[in-house]
Formats: structure tokens, C-alpha cells, sequence
């Protein structure tokens, strides 16, 4: 990992070509960086719009907290966007199954960088009160990076905002060419089966053993 | 309907504890069957042959099983097995339409009874149309995996009178072939609100409904393994769901 | 001269288009799949399963203490009515009898869940129906100070896990009482407040009237039950016809039209039902005895009796019921939840045949579903 090139992953390098002027403003960034990051941080710190992601009763407490009472708005989650295109942040609110997480990663996926993940209520967190349901991931980070996490069943409104708040303390003090190479190193995201529910890992890890085992079984023809 | 003793033994004693619930399920003596089918009831060995004129006996009332009683009874013999209960409101209206019914005890003070698999979609088509029991509310299908038997129970209430029925379809374990899955014929067709339930209990519990119009897993994806409601069922563990060994539970 | 307008037949093709599961008015995660012939829906097919908790799984792997706390969350708006409706058949079970003022405890506090239940659906069927993030502050606000009442109550704003087999929880203090006493004093103004903003508003009735009528027949025929049926006609309510617990001391009337109702009157029956759960409560509050609030003891490794049993309550959704088979252990054998939810949604590819795109959501909120109580 030199200093001059961003780090590009071993699958994507045949098809990453960066031109020299990739190279020049990657440069220019890194040298401009003490300079910018506190204010570009400070600016996105203080305006993390929301994805509208409420699966089950924590997107009640959510929806409780972008009202009246408890307002988020005030801390500059000012609107929740329905569409993951326009959204900073997922609030993941709710227990993730594992038919919801295929599309929890596409919505993860959708979301443009920087984009930043409070795993919400315990269920998110580590499977809380379900964690041995057959049918329930075992925390969210099992398959997307988590910045901030949030317990409670489900947590008070007052516990959102706290969260937030360190969310908004952790990017005011983050590097973010750092966190941009980080994000091709994640290794803790996960793909899941749309049908089956299943890690596609697992599945292809099968699909090669039964290969294996039927290419073994296969009279051999070539002499 | 016949009175002849059927051989058939009751399994009280066997495992008290766990199977209660089934004890009354199939405790209740082995009611004459008329000729066109047997209910699929939990068929145990052989019970003593006793007459059945069971008629006679007042029927036992509901919560307390039959079988308990009859247990601590004697305790040197096999339990006697508890008397046949008497057919009440609704069994006497099916037995005078040809449908034979076995009544288990009481959910709680509302009738239950067991029908046989072929003879459910007629039932059902007469409690709900005939306009002296008018049971055209369908709460729900219920999939159980007892000891021995598949249950399917459906719980019937009216719009517009009070009265409550439970019928359970029991299929015995031992008919089911290894691989396949037990069948009983489905209510969809004619009565709408039993689709989904039915789908939840092939999803769930592992019944086929037979004629379904789209007998597809509701809950689960659609291409998951097993049923997980029964109890043989042994839990996908992979990356999504494997207990980190650094948790602290 | 008129020109002549030629008209050509354009060959279409249907496009099916997935609505969901992250939405924002899906009210949880559905998925509908829809079949659309230009704006016109064909077919719905909602996929549903993606809040499958196995909450049944998990009433054959917990014992009973365990799993009345655990309950709440098969339909969190309505809490108190999991709970009671679960307490209800375990007590038919056990033969336990619950004291009278536990009985009067468990009203108030589910008439008061009702209430917060019915705002939420105000709130959300707004946001369906387009008025963006400005129309729920009002209800809301209403909700956070039934909140506040059920918390002092419960210890949870939510997940209240207050209603116990064989009583309720806690017993309030009387000053919580003239807290609620002075909320219905004032409740009744802000629904006028709400039905001044929505009732006779242009664009609400041009979305709402004459969409989605549901008749009779297809009501009885997919067991739809709650504000949904009573809006169309047939007069079944839980607590006026199977009466339960202390409700037949209590006067109210059963909120019906008497025509086969579209969206408009669905909102209305909940509306009515809103007013009529602050005189339920009123009456409550005058009438509760002094006593005892359990009748059987809680502890970590009761057991109910053997036997089956199927007990159900009216929750602001519908018929709430729960199928228990209990062995006499220490965990149940089966637990079944009749849910509300599940079998109105059922409904919802009749009543969407034919309707353009945008009555979708104005039908689907006003079938008022809550996605775990369709997934448990």
C-alpha cells in the first residue's frame, strides 16, 4: 500500500484503471487533508440524514424521535429519506431476518459514501431476545459494518439521540482517507441469498463440494 | 356406526408427563368407525377389549384427562382407557349427515373433535353453509407436531351466534412414508380464509394441503429446508447465526 | 372543421413491480408484488416473512415466565392485548381467577394501548396518503403523554409486560389516576383538532371515498375481523358479543355502519372508536375497586395445568387469539397466535383489483396491519 495509489482490491484490479488524473487529485487530497477534514467533518457531522430503514417495534421509538417531543431535527437529521441514493446514515430499527438481509445489503450498497450505520435496539446489535431463532441474524454487523452500536428494547428516544451524538463525535474526528481505504478492506460484509437465506459463501462452499464429490465419482474418460 | 371393539391400547401410561396433551388426543377410546374410513387418530396397540357401549357412560367433562383418572386407579394393570366420550351438539349434527366424528375432551369447555382426513372438506362445507350452525368464521389452521401424530386443528366461531367448535385432522406418523410429508385435503378452495393459514402450516410444520391453489413457504424463504416447527428440527448454524466464541453467552 | 381524433390501440404489456420491503409507508417490510397493466393493478402478491421472528418457536423454548415477557413484541403497538389475550388462555388453562380490580387494571390499560395504537394509525395512514411529515406531530404528542401514564404504570414505554398471567403487574398510585382523569379531559379536544384537519378535507375524501369497498361477503369468506368488518356492516366486536373479563358491566356501543364500507368509513370507525375508548376508560376509573392485582404467583418456574385451550381479545386490529397446548411442564407445547393482522391482510389482492396505483396505499394503511403481527 503505497502512499501515491489508493489501495484497490485483488478482485477489482483488472478492472480499476486509474488515470493519472485519478492519481493527481488523489494526491492533492491527501495534502490539502489537515486542512479540509475538520470542516469537511464538521459540516457532514452536523447534517446525517437518516434512511427511512424501520423494520419492527424500534422504528416506533424512530418515529418517536423525529416528532415533536424528542426531535432529531434539532441535532440535523433535519429529514428521513425514503431512498437510500439520498441518505447518510442507516438507523437499522428493527430485527433483521434472513429473508430482510439480502435487501438490508442492497440498501447498504445503494447508499453513496460516507455513509455510516447505528445498529440499532438489541436486536441489532447481537440477535437480543432472538438469538436462537432460526430465522434471525445475530446482530447486523454479521453483515454490515456498524459505526455506533445501540441497545435497548427498544432503546428510549433519548438513547437515539445519544447515539447520534457519538455517531456525530466519531466523524468529527475521523480521517476519511483513511475510512475511504478501510472501505475496501471491509471484511465482516456479507452477501446473502435472495432465495434461500443463506450466506452465498456457505452456498458456494456446498455447490464446490458437491462438484467435487460428483467430478469424483464421474467414470474417467480421458484415458 | 357400528359398536365393535376395535383393537386398539391407549399409550396413558407410557410417557405421562410429556405427552398429555396427546393422551387425550388419543385416549379416547377407539369409537366405532363407520365403513368408509377411519379416523387417523393416534393409533397405539391394541387397547383391552372393552364393549363400547361407552354411549351409556356420561361423558367425562374437560380439563382433567381420563387417563389420569383411570391411572392411579390401578395401578397394577394397564390404565384402563378412559371411557369414549359421548358425541355432543355438533357430532350429533354430523354423525345425522353421515360423518363419523370422535369427540376428544373439552379445549376448555369447547367441543372438540377429530374427523378424518376425506371427510373434512364435507364437514366443513356443512357447518359453514347449513343454516342451523352457521360456523362461518374460520380463526385459524393450527399445525402441531405431536408424539406420535400431525395435527391439523381448526378452531370455528360464527358471526353471528356464540357457538365455538374445534376439529382436529390427526395423521399418524407411522402412515407418513421417510421423505414425504403428511397430507390432508385443503379448505382453499371454497373458503378463502383458510389459504394463508395453510401455507403457514406447510411452512411451519410440514402438512401438504392437498389442491392447494399455491402451496408455497409464507414465513420462511421460499427455498428453506425443514420445518421448524417440528420437533426433529435441527437449526441452520452458519456464519449469520453461529455464536461468536467470544460472546459471553 | 374539428380535426379527428384517431385512436390507436396501443398494444401493452404488464409489468410486475416490486413495492417494498423497504418502504416508506409499508408500515414494517412487505413486500408487494404487483402486477400493474399501465397504472391499473392486475395482481397483488404480498411476500411476506421478512419479520419472521419465530416468536411461536420461541413459546415452545421458553418457559411460561419467560415467554410472557417476551410476547409484547408480536404486536408492540398493541402490547397489552398480546399479553392479555395470552394470560386469558393460560388462566382458562390453570383455572386461575383474576381479582376484579386487576380486571379493571387490565381495561384501562389496554383502552389506553388502543388509544395509542389508533393515533399511530392516524399518524402513518397521513403519511400514506402523502401529507409528508406534518400531519403526525398532533398525534403524536398525544401518544407521548399516554406514554408517560403507561410507563408509570408499566416501566416500559413500549413492551409494557405488565399484564400477567393471573393479574396485572403494578398497582398505580392515585395520583396516577388524576393524570389520566385530566388526559381525557382534554383527549376529546384533540381528536376534534384531528378530525378538523383530515375528516372533511377535499383531498383526503377524493382519496378515501368509494376506494376500496369491502363487501360482506368477502369479509365472512377470508375471516376478517375488527374496525375493517365493523365499517362494512357486521356488528362483531369481542367485548359486546363473547364478552370477557369486566366489559359487560361496562356501557358502550359497538361501532357499525351500516353500509359496506370503503376507506373513508374505516377511518371513521377508528376515529369513533377513539372517542368511545375515553368513555370506557372513564367509566373504568369510577368504577375500580380496591383488591388484590394477582392471582397467581409469578415466579421463574411456574407452570400452567395441562390441557388446550384458545382464548382471544379484541385488539384495535381485530381478534387477537392465542391456541396454547400445554403439557404441564415447564414450556408449552404449542403456542398459536391468531393474529389480526395476518388475516386481514389477506384481504388486500381482492380489494386492489382493479385500482389504479395510488389507491394502493390508501387501501393497504386503511386495513391498519402491523408486520409482526403478520410474521410473528
Amino acid at each position: 500500500m503505497s502512499n501515491t495509489n489508493p489501495v484497490v482490491p485483488e478482485e477489482l484490479r483488472e478492472t480499476v484503471t486509474l488515470s493519472s488524473l485519478d492519481l493527481m487529485i488523489d494526491a492533492l487530497g491527501q495534502v490539502l487533508s489537515p486542512v479540509l477534514s475538520p470542516i469537511a467533518n464538521l459540516a457532514r457531522s452536523n447534517s446525517v440524514w437518516p434512511l427511512t430503514f424501520g423494520t419492527s417495534c424500534c422504528a416506533i421509538e424512530m418515529m418517536s424521535v423525529g416528532m415533536s417531543a424528542f426531535d432529531i431535527s434539532r441535532f440535523g437529521s433535519e429529514v428521513f429519506r425514503a431512498t437510500p441514493r439520498q441518505a447518510d446514515m442507516i438507523l437499522t430499527a428493527g430485527t433483521i431476518t434472513r429473508k430482510m438481509a439480502p435487501a438490508l445489503i442492497t440498501l447498504y450498497e445503494q447508499m453513496p459514501e460516507p455513509k455510516y450505520v447505528i445498529a440499532m435496539g438489541a436486536c441489532t446489535v447481537t440477535g437480543g431476545m432472538f438469538n436462537d431463532s432460526y430465522s434471525v441474524v445475530q446482530g447486523v454487523d454479521r453483515i454490515i459494518p456498524v459505526d455506533v452500536y445501540l441497545p435497548g428494547c427498544p432503546p428510549r428516544p433519548e438513547g437515539i439521540l445519544d447515539a447520534l451524538l457519538k455517531l456525530q463525535q466519531k466523524i468529527r474526528t475521523e480521517n476519511y482517507g483513511d475510512r475511504r481505504k478501510k472501505m475496501y478492506a471491509q471484511t465482516s460484509v456479507r452477501k446473502v441469498d435472495y432465495d434461500t437465506g443463506r450466506c452465498l459463501e456457505d452456498l458456494l462452499g456446498v455447490v464446490k463440494e458437491d462438484t467435487t464429490a460428483a467430478l469424483a465419482k464421474a467414470p474417467d474418460t480421458t484415458t | 356406526m357400528t359398536d365393535e371393539a376395535k383393537p386398539e391400547e391407549t399409550k396413558s401410561d407410557a410417557k405421562p408427563e410429556e405427552v398429555k396433551p396427546e393422551a387425550k388426543a388419543e385416549a379416547p377410546k377407539a369409537e366405532a368407525k363407520s365403513t368408509d374410513s377411519a379416523p387417523a387418530e393416534a393409533a397405539k396397540p391394541a387397547d383391552t377389549a372393552k364393549p363400547a357401549e361407552a354411549a351409556a357412560k356420561p361423558a367425562a367433562p374437560a380439563a382433567a384427562a381420563p387417563a389420569k383418572a383411570a391411572a392411579p386407579a390401578k395401578p397394577a394393570e394397564p390404565a384402563k382407557p378412559p371411557e369414549p366420550l359421548e358425541p355432543a351438539k355438533f357430532g350429533q349434527f354430523l354423525k345425522e349427515h353421515g360423518i363419523a366424528s370422535e369427540r376428544q375432551p373439552d379445549s376448555c369447555g369447547v367441543e372438540t373433535i377429530v374427523i378424518a382426513g376425506d371427510q373434512l372438506e364435507k364437514t366443513m362445507r356443512l357447518l359453514r353453509n347449513s343454516s342451523e350452525i352457521k360456523l362461518d368464521l374460520l380463526l385459524t389452521v393450527t399445525g402441531i407436531d405431536s408424539a406420535d401424530t400431525f395435527d391439523s386443528v381448526y378452531h370455528l366461531w360464527s358471526y353471528s351466534h356464540l357457538e365455538q367448535l374445534v376439529i382436529k385432522v390427526l395423521l399418524k406418523k407411522a402412515d407418513v412414508a421417510e421423505g414425504d410429508l403428511p397430507t390432508v385435503p385443503s379448505l382453499s378452495n371454497f373458503w378463502s380464509a383458510a389459504n394463508w393459514h395453510e401455507r403457514e402450516t406447510y411452512d411451519l410444520v410440514g402438512i401438504r394441503y392437498t389442491s392447494h391453489p399455491y402451496l408455497r413457504r409464507i414465513l420462511n424463504p421460499w427455498d428453506w429446508e425443514g420445518h421448524p416447527l417440528r420437533r426433529d428440527y435441527k437449526q441452520l448454524v452458519d456464519a449469520l447465526n453461529d455464536k461468536n466464541p467470544h460472546s459471553m453467552r | 372543421m374539428a380535426t379527428e381524433i384517431q385512436e390507436i390501440d396501443l398494444k401493452t404489456d404488464e409489468m410486475i413491480i416490486n413495492m417494498g420491503p423497504q418502504h416508506p409507508a409499508t408500515h414494517g417490510v412487505l413486500r408487494l408484488l404487483l402486477t400493474l397493466d399501465g397504472e391499473t393493478v392486475k395482481h397483488v402478491e404480498p411476500v411476506l416473512g421478512h419479520l419472521h421472528r419465530a416468536q411461536e418457536w420461541q413459546g415452545q423454548n421458553r418457559t411460561w415466565f419467560q415467554y410472557q415477557a417476551l410476547i409484547d413484541r408480536v404486536d408492540y403497538l398493541s402490547g397489552m392485548f398480546t399479553s392479555w389475550a395470552m394470560a386469558r388462555a393460560c388462566e382458562q388453562l390453570d383455572g386461575v381467577t383474576v381479582p376484579e380490580r386487576a380486571e379493571y387494571l387490565r381495561v384501562i390499560v389496554s383502552e389506553m394501548n388502543r388509544i395509542t395504537s389508533h393515533l399511530l394509525w392516524l399518524g402513518t395512514y397521513l403519511i400514506d396518503l402523502g401529507a409528508m411529515f406534518g400531519f403526525p406531530f398532533y398525534p403524536f404528542r398525544e401518544r407521548e403523554k399516554l406514554f408517560d401514564l403507561l410507563e408509570e404504570i408499566a416501566g416500559q414505554r413500549m413492551m409494557f409486560n405488565y399484564i400477567r398471567i393471573g393479574g396485572v403487574l403494578r398497582d398505580p398510585k392515585p395520583a396516577w389516576f388524576d393524570k389520566l382523569k385530566a388526559f381525557l379531559d382534554e383527549f376529546p379536544d384533540r381528536i376534534d383538532e384531528y378530525e378538523a384537519i383530515v375528516t372533511q378535507n377535499p383531498i383526503f375524501l377524493k382519496r378515501t371515498k368509494g376506494v376500496g369497498i369491502l363487501k360482506q361477503s368477502v369479509a365472512t369468506d377470508y375471516g376478517v375481523t375488527g374496525p375493517c368488518l365493523r365499517s362494512s356492516g357486521i356488528a362483531m366486536d369481542l367485548r359486546r358479543t363473547r364478552p370477557y373479563s369486566i366489559y359487560p358491566d361496562i356501557k358502550f356501543d359497538v361501532i357499525t355502519f351500516d353500509k359496506e364500507g370503503d376507506t373513508w368509513d374505516r377511518y371513521m370507525a377508528r376515529i369513533l372508536e377513539m372517542r368511545q375508548c375515553v368513555d370506557i376508560i372513564r367509566q373504568c376509573v369510577e368504577k375500580i375497586p380496591t383488591g388484590d392485582i394477582m392471582g397467581k404467583k409469578q415466579m421463574a418456574g411456574m407452570r400452567v395445568k395441562a390441557g388446550e385451550g384458545f382464548a382471544a381479545v379484541e385488539s384495535p386490529r381485530g381478534v387477537l387469539g392465542c391456541y396454547v397446548v400445554s403439557g404441564g411442564g415447564e414450556k408449552a407445547v404449542r403456542f398459536r397466535w391468531r393474529n389480526p393482522s395476518f388475516c386481514n391482510l389477506t384481504i388486500l389482492p381482492e380489494l386492489l383489483k382493479g385500482c389504479p396505483l395510488s389507491d394502493i396505499m390508501a387501501i393497504f394503511g386503511s386495513i391498519d396491519i402491523i408486520l409482526p403481527d403478520v410474521d410473528r
